[in-house]
């Protein structure tokens, strides 16, 4: 959370950065009463490493992918307490001889 | 990542015995939706205001948009280290999900960088 969150800050602040420069830019235009036909050089290569660290930190930030496949490992644990409610000690195994227990537990 | 991919064998193996029914941990689906939720939300916002600062009008805005959206879907998928199916049931969830409301925060935030930085 920590780093990815810091970077996407910065980048955040380098977009916000390459628009101040955009609109210096416009200013410097309309003073020599040029028309704007594009963004300069330095602002473009801002915005595109404004980009990069943005989809990094976009894309780290959330959080990690849970598996959702019943039998992999991590849900493997936490699939079993969620039928405790239907558990029934009660029933006709305890009428079966006991060497079953034991073989079991083998 | 052999793990991963022993248990989607595994899964395809066990899918196909039980007449094609899929079983998952529905929990964990939603959460990873939820993940990719956030991140084409704020990747499409960040998108907007690219476009709006390199002054985008017209075709081109949304040129960018599927540009960044086709980024993002396949930086989900390395991501999840490709192998979809143990993440998400269906390939649609990771390329198409969050498109479109991704779109309208696009064009809201696009004219919002657009008329601050042009035309104010």
């Amino acid at each position: 959370m920590g780093l990815g969150f810091v970077v996407g800050v910065f980048g955040v602040l380098i977009l916000a950065h390459a628009a101040y420069s955009t609109i210096q830019y416009r200013g410097l235009l309309k003073i020599t009463e040029e028309e704007f036909s594009g963004p300069p050089m330095n602002v473009v290569a801002e915005l595109l490493l404004g980009l990069v660290f943005c989809m990094w930190a976009g894309l780290t930030v959330p959080g990690k992918f849970l598996s959702i496949l019943p039998d992999s490992e991590e849900n493997r644990i936490v699939s079993l307490p969620a039928n405790l409610d239907f558990m029934s000690f009660n029933h006709r195994g305890k009428v079966f001889p006991k060497e079953l227990d034991v073989k079991l537990k083998l | 990542m052999a793990g991963h991919n022993d248990s989607s064998a595994v899964e395809k193996k066990s899918s196909d015995l039980s007449n094609d029914i899929p079983t998952f941990n529905a929990e964990n689906l939603q959460s990873n939706m939820k993940t990719i939720y956030y991140s084409r939300t704020f990747l499409s916002i960040i998108g907007g205001v690219i476009a709006g600062i390199l002054g985008f009008t017209g075709l081109t805005g949304f040129i960018l948009y599927f540009l960044i959206m086709a980024i993002t879907s396949a930086g989900l998928i390395a991501k999840s280290g490709f192998s979809i199916h143990s993440y998400f049931d269906s390939w649609n969830r990771v390329v198409l999900d969050g498109f479109f409301s991704g779109l309208m925060s696009f064009v809201l935030f696009w004219t919002f960088a657009y008329d601050i930085v042009h035309i104010f």
